[in-house]
């Protein structure tokens, strides 16, 4: 013996990561299982294979799926991993919104640029947007990636979840070209917030699509679909004033907006946050987890105003630090809420799709 | 229902079987096209119990380890015949339809 853990073991720790309700309830039988789909029935061959070999990477990854799939839970799963399912879910469909928001964009700007504006407007793309000499492709991705995202979003809504997720992977990659290019061209003018930005809005809704499972309860179609041009207006409204009454320095960028929005729908969620209705504590972890990435879109974009093309503006820190702290008090309203969530939910249905 | 879930009903059919018995007759059963990994198996048989489809049959003691049986339910019984109709029916449209041009293989 060599005091090394042996086989059984290692997959026990593999099995840690299993949620303790299911590990009580299946772990010897999985160790069981696991251990006769290697024993061979030979003394010596056993011995060696019980002190010496590892599970393999496959068995492994299917018991991180199967957690995945436990935590995020869905029918039939203990309230608190129901919760913890549910507001994922809804993370992702509002992460996912941002994107088709802006996918929303790319065609008002494509139309204004065609002079099919009513109003007949035609603002500069973005300065981010500005093509480098000799590639055009970057900018063409970059709105390509923007009409996937409302393509994906329709698609998750509606039920399609493979379609979701594989469209989801390509806009990804799209936007992660336009930014790698952007870096090495040095056209980039806030890396850290467009960095930060990819992985909160592309690599961690792509990852955490996973929510959506053959147990998860559908999505409330319509509430969602009149969601998505309803916050555009909320967004684009404001923005198009600002713009065209000469205020537009008074428009936060995308990281303030980010905050200032997540901080409005906590103080508009308050009320029902603190009635203790059945359903809400779900909402409340749900702003939890989005003011959890707008406060780190807003803090890594601190890097750009530390360096760059910003440093001329010291009060773009003070403004940031103040979208934050307004970002924190509104999600201590509905803070107590969400921890509540995960022991007060109801029952969730039990009406478990087979295999 | 996912095919995993039909090959471990099928598996189930003709009696209980415990973990590593079912993952053995899923990939016979399969001809070797579906190999379940434990924590898949696991992931399937939790989903079928919490339909109802399959239960506990009995435990068994095994090299110092209790080895759990699992069996089909009447509702198990009545979902794998109906699927098993259902792809019978599929199949034989496909046969039909491959019948009535021939099998066209490329190159």
């Amino acid at each position: 013996m060599t005091g090394e853990p042996g086989l059984e073991q290692r997959y026990r720790r593999v099995l840690c990561l299993l949620p303790g309700y299911y590990r009580e309830q299946w772990e010897e039988d999985m160790v069981a299982a696991f251990l006769d789909s290697w024993l061979t029935g030979y003394p010596d061959t056993d011995e060696y294979v019980l002190e010496f070999c590892k599970p393999g990477w496959q068995e492994v990854a299917s018991v991180i799926l199967l957690a995945g799939r436990l935590y995020l839970g869905g029918a039939g799963a203990p309230r608190r991993y129901f919760a913890w399912g549910q507001a994922v879910r809804y993370t992702v469909l509002a992460l996912l919104m941002v994107h088709a928001v802006r996918g929303l964009d790319g065609l008002r700007l494509v139309f204004l640029a065609r002079g099919l504006h009513p109003v007949g407007i035609v603002p500069a793309p973005p300065a981010a947007m500005a093509p480098v000499p000799g590639i055009a492709w970057p900018v063409g991705a970059w709105y390509l990636a923007g009409y996937a995202w409302i393509v994906v979003f329709a698609a998750l809504v509606l039920g399609h979840y493979r379609a979701a997720r594989g469209l989801a992977a390509m806009a990804a990659a799209l936007d992660l070209a336009w930014l790698a290019q952007g870096q090495l061209t040095g056209a980039l003018l806030s890396p850290y917030g467009s960095w930060a930005f990819w992985m909160l809005h592309d690599l961690v809704p792509v990852l955490a699509m996973a929510a959506f499972h053959r147990d998860a309860p559908p999505v409330a179609r319509w509430p969602w679909l009149l969601a998505l041009p309803a916050t555009y207006l909320l967004v684009a409204v404001p923005e198009l004033a600002a713009t065209a009454t000469g205020h537009q320095a008074w428009v936060p960028d995308l990281p303030g907006q980010s905050c200032i929005l997540v901080a409005v729908l906590c103080v508009a969620h308050t009320p029902r946050a603190l009635s203790g209705r059945a359903g809400t504590g779900v909402w409340s972890l749900t702003l939890v987890l989005l003011a959890a990435a707008a406060a780190a879109y807003r803090i890594a974009s601190f890097g750009d105003y530390l360096q760059g093309h910003y440093l001329q503006d010291p009060h773009l820190i003070n403004v940031g630090l103040a979208e934050l702290l307004i970002l924190v008090a509104a999600v201590a309203l509905v803070a107590p809420s969400a921890a509540r969530a995960q022991t007060a939910m109801p029952a969730a249905p039990l009406h478990p799709q087979p295999g | 229902m996912t095919g995993q879930a039909f090959f471990v009903l099928t598996a189930l059919a003709d009696g209980p079987r415990h973990g590593y018995a079912i993952v053995g007759d899923v990939a016979e059963l399969s001809q070797g096209r579906v190999k379940l990994k434990i924590g898949s198996l696991y992931g399937v048989l939790g989903r079928l119990a919490g339909a109802g489809l399959i239960e506990p049959d009995r435990e068994e003691a095994h090299d110092g380890r209790l080895r759990r049986y699992y069996r089909l339910t009447r509702d198990g019984r009545k979902a794998l015949a109906e699927e098993a109709e259902l792809r019978a029916a599929t199949a034989s449209v496909v046969r039909a339809r491959l019948g009535r041009r021939g099998p066209q293989v490329a190159g």
